[in-house]
């Protein structure tokens, strides 16, 4: 074996990336890359072909009793440590660290610290140990998984995954408990054990007459009592019980999911059910709808980047602009009266627009130009222009907002006209509109057009007489 | 050459100046790496919660909070927490299996018989909710749906001042920021026109108890996120208009050479309470112009005024301040705070209750009822109540027509509207004789988590480090009471 290296700056860089990569794992926390390198770290993609290429390479020739060629093995575990490496940096500007970018990094790293082991070990005239073997097959194995892994980091988990006949919608409106919600949750945790082609103890989970039927463990579900329901009892189990689910290795529930689970079964797992029958006080119902909410959430992902800077361009003391939430593209807007009021405050947003979810202009002495910036904001979910001068020529210019969900409209000049714009707000739920030129009609064909509206026509009359009456409280005592 | 030999025969053999050389290589690595981060060896402060400062760290249901402060803490049993027991069972001594040890006040620790009072104030149900109201509250019973009654409030303090020391800053003793304070450090200012933090006074003829401006206080956080007390009458903010012969340019320039000469000095000695006084000057300034208007109640048309009762008109009562409340909500206060004193009825109960729920029942419901037609309950919270609860046993000479209530911490009620609260509900339940609570306890620090997580705050990430030490609203403790949440 004439193989020696003799060059041993090799080996040094070698043995220094190593240390450099061990040194980036156990301080992992505490780093925080200058952009020059992190910019490195887009380079991944690119590197990561060739160790998967090479090692896979070198560990075949080695398994069928060749002499790996020297040169071969330096370069594979050359470039399996600075694909760890970039990668580490890749990985950085994730925060926090999912599931799959946590497996992903570790594998990664224990690809390229095998290969230095193999390296090592191989500088060292031990080519041919049943221990050189070992790492071999463990290699091929664990580079497979790696780039298994990064694939579905980039590609979605469920990107090798066999098409699905039915694919999960928008929950609607008003969702029928069982249909929209439950079995969301059995489909996202349960089914892909308990249907058909697995049936794991002999359970399905695919409709409610097979949870009732059950499985090995008897019924799955008792109507009306979750605390005796097989379900219920596994979900509660601790982790490291035998049988806890879903089992080992899976995704638990999450605390939601299982309430939403309890008080289904509470109320008599029915599959006619829906979110409107439901109680204010019950539970149930305010966790389906922190589940349609973040339906909500998730669409804000969608909007384009914004900076800081160029929001603290466009904020004065008169507009104050904030992101709805850390880290959040989504932007609320609040613009109050100037003593000098200039129209140009409003449409700078211009820029900006897309992002805009809330919008607050009341009070403002709107005009024509004003509110056709507001029609360029196609993502607004809230708008205020009540106490405004509008009338309906202003108004009519905002039509088509189809993510309105809120709009305040009170105390301005719009009418029956304004109807029709209304009316195209498919999915407004609540409206402010008393002191307006709306009539009775206007106001009855918009609860025809659109049913789920919460519709605020100012405080009922008749308990606006009542509660100015006089007061009660000091006769009563007398 | 030699060296070379020897160490590749046995890889074990590594010689002392193979090492060294091998561990240059390695220390380098790290140099390399630590330049990665940025304060290794600068041994300063970390960032306590990497969440920046102003936003909310997730999507709030509400923006601003109102909160109706009722100083001298209300009677539960004559408000929302019926019990027919007592009626039952009135006159004979609290059993000591219920007061079970609990420490009682010098007031009355002294009584040798507790006997069960019943409440003089009848009760009705309300609402499609079937909310329990008594009629000393009956234009709040009419809002029952709108609001979530909580009956099982609880605190350890048992006197004034710790109890509200302690609902306002989440510690018995003094000194810790205002919960409005930290709400102004968390979310930032919606509005630079006006403070972000706004306190009202007013004080019902009932027996009342001190209000001090430390329950206002910014405590160890800077001092803009202090709350600002408007005074009722011709100037809601002292010394806030200009003297006679000043002119609106004149303080300009002045503002201008002031500011300059605190930069100077800030310069000089690097102390952060300068930059925020000027800041306050500018914000001083431009409340000249935003105040006036706010706070003018005259262009309240008359239905709005007629709402909130008569008294509205008048200002320094408690309904003029809940219109007031109103308008600086919809001029992007974040937390208005409001006092009503009054409520501490040790003797007289019935009626001197009668007369503080007549101070405040119309114009707190009249302001849930506006709020909801502007569509602002949507995104404002609301809460009423007091500091603690008041005990079910008389106090002083045993007579149903006129009877007085000692401090009871073990449990009490407030109710809370909009902002992301589930309206229409009542939460937690006391024992029959309403002395212990018997089902969904909620501690200040869980009520102090719940009104934070509304806005959009997690209570264990907003953290002030001070003197050493870490300090959260809650403290070390507190849970979101999810139950009450939409």
């Amino acid at each position: 074996m004439a193989q020696k290296n003799s060059t041993p700056w090799v080996d040094y860089v070698i043995f220094g990336l190593t240390v450099f990569l061990v040194f980036c794992l156990i301080f992992e926390s505490f780093i925080d890359l200058p952009s020059l390198v992190a910019w490195l770290g887009r380079w991944h993609p690119l590197i990561l072909h060739f160790p998967i290429v090479l090692l896979l390479m070198a560990a075949v020739i080695g398994l069928l009793n060749q002499i790996v060629p020297k040169l071969l093995l330096t370069i594979a575990t050359l470039s399996a440590l600075v694909t760890a490496i970039t990668g580490f940096f890749l990985g950085t500007e994730s925060v926090p660290k999912g599931d799959l970018i946590f497996w992903h990094q570790w594998m990664g790293a224990g690809v390229a610290f095998l290969a230095v082991v193999w390296y090592w070990l191989s500088t060292n005239h031990l080519q041919q140990t049943y221990l050189v073997k070992g790492i071999q097959v463990v290699l091929i194995l664990l580079v497979g998984l790696t780039g298994h892994y990064g694939g579905m980091i980039t590609h979605g988990e469920d990107f090798l995954a066999l098409p699905r006949s039915k694919k999960l919608e928008k929950i609607p409106e008003d969702p029928l408990i069982y249909e929209h919600i439950v079995y969301r949750v059995l489909d996202n945790n349960c089914i892909g054990c308990h249907n058909p082609n697995k049936k794991k103890g002999e359970l399905l989970m695919t409709n409610i007459n097979e949870l009732l039927q059950g499985g090995e463990s008897g019924p799955a579900l008792v109507l009306g009592d979750p605390g005796n329901s097989e379900l219920i009892r596994r979900l509660h189990l601790p982790m490291e019980d035998e049988e806890h689910m879903p089992p080992d290795g899976k995704k638990p529930l999450t605390e939601d999911e299982i309430q939403i689970l309890e008080r289904w079964i509470a109320l008599g797992a029915s599959d006619t059910l829906k979110l409107s029958h439901l109680d204010n006080s019950e539970p149930l119902a305010g966790m389906v709808k922190k589940m349609m909410d973040s339906g909500t959430e998730n669409s804000w992902a969608k909007l384009p980047k914004v900076a800081d800077s160029t929001l603290q361009n466009l904020a004065s003391d008169y507009v104050t602009i904030k992101r709805i939430a850390s880290n959040s593209q989504a932007l609320s807007i609040s613009v109050f009266l100037p003593p000098e009021y200039d129209p140009k405050n409003i449409t700078d947003l211009k820029r900006i627009a897309n992002n805009i979810v809330e919008l607050d202009l009341s009070g403002i002495p709107l005009g024509e130009k004003e509110m056709e910036l507001v029609a360029l904001c196609k993502n607004l979910e809230w708008l205020e222009v009540d106490r405004t001068p509008i009338t309906d020529m202003e108004f009519a210019k905002i039509i088509g907002l189809e993510n309105l969900r809120v709009l305040k409209a009170y105390e301005t000049g719009i009418s029956d006209e304004s109807v029709a714009v209304l009316k195209d707000f498919k999915g407004l739920k609540s409206l402010y509109v008393w002191e307006t030129q709306i009539s009775d009609q206007g106001l009855s064909e918009l609860r025809e057009a659109l049913p789920s509206l919460h519709l605020d026509y100012g405080i009922d009359p008749e308990l606006k007489t009542e509660f100015i009456e006089k007061d009660t409280i000091v006769d009563s005592i007398q | 050459m030699e060296e070379d030999k020897t160490n590749s025969e046995n890889p074990l053999k590594v010689n002392r100046r193979h090492f060294f050389s091998q561990l240059s290589v390695g220390i380098g690595s790290l140099a390399l790496g630590s330049l990665l981060i940025p304060d290794l060896f600068k041994g300063g402060p970390k960032p306590l919660a990497s969440q920046p400062l102003g936003i909310p760290h997730f999507a709030p249901k509400a923006k601003r909070v109102i909160y109706l402060f009722q100083s001298g803490a209300p009677s539960q049993l004559e408000s929302f927490d019926y019990k027919p027991t007592l009626t039952k069972r009135m006159g004979e001594d609290l059993p000591e299996s219920i007061r079970n040890g609990q420490r009682l006040t010098g007031m009355t620790a002294g009584q040798d018989k507790f006997p069960l009072m019943p409440s003089a104030a009848k009760f009705a149900q309300h609402g499609k909710s079937g909310a329990w109201v008594s009629e000393f509250f009956p234009h709040i019973a009419k809002i029952a749906d709108e609001i979530c009654i909580v009956r099982s409030m609880h605190t350890e303090a048992i006197n004034h001042d710790p109890a509200i020391t302690f609902f306002q800053t989440g510690s018995q003793q003094s000194g810790r920021p205002s919960m409005g304070s930290w709400m102004s450090y968390g979310l930032g200012s919606e509005n630079q026109n006006l403070p972000s933090f706004v306190v009202l006074t007013s004080r019902g003829k009932g027996n009342s108890q001190g209000l001090y401006s430390k329950l206002w206080s910014s405590g160890f956080l800077d001092s803009k996120h202090q709350g600002v007390l408007l005074r009722s009458g011709k100037d809601p903010v002292l010394y806030l208009n200009d003297p006679d012969g000043i002119s609106r340019s004149d303080k300009r320039h002045l503002l201008d050479h002031v500011s300059s000469l605190n930069k100077i000095h800030h310069v000089e000695t690097g102390d952060d309470e300068i930059e925020s006084r000027i800041a306050q000057y500018e914000m001083a300034y431009r409340m000249q112009m935003s105040v006036p208007d706010v706070m003018d109640i005259k262009k309240e048309p008359e239905s709005i005024i007629k709402l909130y009762g008569e008294d509205s008109q008048v200002p320094g009562t408690y309904a003029a301040n809940c219109l007031q409340a109103r308008r600086l909500a919809e001029n992007g206060v974040r937390f208005i705070q409001l006092y009503h004193q009054g409520w501490d009825q040790h003797g007289n109960l019935p009626n001197e209750m009668a007369g503080q729920a007549k101070d405040v029942d119309q114009a707190s419901a009249a302001l849930i009822l506006d709020l909801k037609q502007r569509g602002m309950l949507e995104d404002t919270l609301v809460i009423w109540g007091g500091e603690f609860g008041r005990t079910n046993y008389c106090q002083g000479n045993f007579d149903p027509k006129n009877y007085g209530r000692d401090h009871h911490p073990r449990a009490f009620s407030i109710w809370m509207a909009g902002g992301g609260i589930k309206p229409g509900i009542t939460y937690g339940e006391t024992d029959e004789f309403g002395y212990n609570i018997v089902k969904n306890p909620v501690h200040i620090n869980d009520f102090h988590a719940t009104i934070m997580n509304n806005l959009g705050l997690d209570h264990e990430q907003l953290i002030y480090k001070y003197q050493g030490r870490r300090f959260r609203l809650t403290d070390v403790a507190g849970n979101v009471v999810k139950d009450i949440l939409t």
